[in-house]
């Protein structure tokens, strides 16, 4: 009884206080959503890499000419999306990696090996997560075109194809239904495009994509992955 | 002879006026007293074959082990102070499994010897407050077996750090005798079962006791089916078509 009277006084001699606001309405956050969309295409002996160029803040444009697919040392190439900056750092620790692994093993790592490693070096940032959702192209052991989607905390899934990024939801059910052949009748399931199709698949998403998305558009790179090595286009999107 | 290594034998990590480290090879010499160890490779897969010394009757043979699995596709086989090679497979069993955690496949052969040897140079001081594992060098040499994309391959590792690519290598006490017979006994295009029969032959000429099922230890890797050792009753058909 005692103690809770002498509980009861300490509650009465603390002053009174307004309540005070802390912290601002803009709490400080280090990710920015630079926008634009990559995509990926899964063939038979060869992978299609495709990404715009445009990188935006809100309704700016900082600039309309910023890759975000990039050519690793292997003959792999990684597509970003959303954060340009964490996708360019996410792109030199993998380029460091693969190139520790090659004088560690003298030998040139593997497509399989370095989409191991993306996986673990995303999931190692498990609590600060790189702002990046890459998909990585290469050609697998058996000659086979291979691609590989993940989420910022290294979620990884072998696909045939895949778009990420800010006209994703235009791109893959785009996708799904061309390359996928989802809920159509008489479709025979997912098909293994040959080149020229998934050229011209990419080409239309894209240029469909900057016709609705303010967040793509501008120029799109295309890279080609096969045995023989990898063929990089640029192309034109429209700059509206 | 310790005339002339006067005094520059005592500390590991200091070089003789001649340029040598007397301490790393006394643990070459080690080896030399161990029991007789024999790896030949194949284009099928690589034999590993090793002596076990029953010194008593009341030894438990099979407590003796002297070729160890590292990973699916490595094995090794040792010769000398056999204790310490307890240190270096279990670093080569550790890289091996972080190899196959990053990159999700197994190690290149090559690798895991190398990283072996990175290990056998570690004694010492510590440099700057470093930990050192080892106050002296290893007195083990390994013979590193396996396979990967390059195909079969056989290292050797000593004390000194330094490994060996082989066709086909003797180490341990009867390593001389054992060497010259390989020698003249391996050619390239050996069978998988011809080199088993021959790592038994040559083994059986080095040894003093008489070769049994129970002492000795054979082994294999093959690209099939990784490393595998074989029981009493696989040696004892090997043995009885020797």
């Amino acid at each position: 009884m005692d103690f809770m009277m002498h509980l009861e006084q300490q509650q009465q001699l603390e002053p009174t206080q307004a309540p005070v606001e802390r912290h601002s309405h803009n709490h400080w956050n280090p990710y920015v959503d630079n926008g634009g969309t990559s995509l990926i295409i899964a063939g038979k002996d060869f992978v299609l890499v495709a990404s715009d160029a445009r990188q935006s803040v809100g309704y700016n444009i900082n600039t309309r000419y910023d890759p975000k697919a990039f050519e690793l040392s292997n003959k792999t190439v990684l597509a970003t999306s959303v954060c340009s900056a964490d996708a360019k750092r996410l792109c030199e620790v993998l380029e460091q990696r693969a190139q520790v692994y090659y004088h560690k093993h003298e030998r040139q790592i593997g497509t399989r090996a370095l989409a191991q490693q993306l996986s673990n070096t995303l999931y190692s940032r498990r609590m600060f997560p790189y702002y990046v959702f890459p998909l990585l192209g290469g050609i697998d052991a058996e000659g086979k075109g291979a691609a590989y989607a993940y989420d910022a905390i290294g979620n990884m899934e072998r696909v045939t194809y895949k778009a990420f990024g800010s006209a994703a939801a235009l791109v893959q059910p785009f996708l799904d239904s061309q390359v996928g052949m989802n809920n159509q009748r008489g479709a025979e399931g997912e098909r293994l495009l040959s080149r020229e199709e998934a050229l011209r698949i990419a080409i239309d998403s894209f240029t469909s994509a900057t016709e609705r998305d303010i967040y793509t558009g501008d120029w799109l790179d295309i890279f080609i992955i096969d045995a023989a090595g990898v063929h990089k286009e640029t192309r034109e999107l429209k700059h509206d | 002879m310790f005339l002339t290594r006067s005094e520059y034998d005592r500390g590991v990590n200091t070089f003789s006026p001649e340029g040598r480290l007397f301490q790393v090879e006394y643990a070459i010499e080690a080896i030399k007293l161990g029991t007789t160890a024999i790896g030949i490779r194949t284009s099928e897969g690589v034999v590993l074959a090793v002596e076990k010394r029953i010194t008593s009757p009341l030894l438990v043979a099979d407590s003796i082990e002297k070729i160890l699995e590292i990973d699916q596709h490595v094995a090794c086989a040792m010769s000398g102070l056999t204790a310490d090679s307890r240190t270096m497979i279990e670093h080569a069993r550790v890289e091996a499994l972080n190899h196959t955690f990053a990159y999700e496949e197994p190690i290149p052969i090559e690798s895991v010897t190398q990283s072996v040897c990175d290990l056998a140079l570690r004694f010492g001081e510590g440099a700057d407050g470093q930990e050192s594992n080892m106050s002296r060098p290893f007195g083990v040499a390994l013979l590193i077996a396996g396979v990967d994309e390059r195909g079969p391959q056989l290292y050797h590792t000593d004390p000194s750090g330094t490994f060996l690519h082989y066709e086909a290598k003797a180490i341990g006490a009867g390593s001389e005798g054992a060497q010259t017979g390989l020698q003249e006994q391996y050619h390239r295009d050996i069978t998988l079962v011809d080199a088993e029969v021959l790592a038994l032959k040559v083994l059986k000429q080095v040894m003093e006791e008489k070769l049994s099922n129970t002492n000795v230890q054979l082994a294999k890797v093959t690209k099939e089916s990784g490393y595998q050792i074989y029981s009493r009753d696989e040696l004892q058909t090997v043995i009885s078509r020797m």
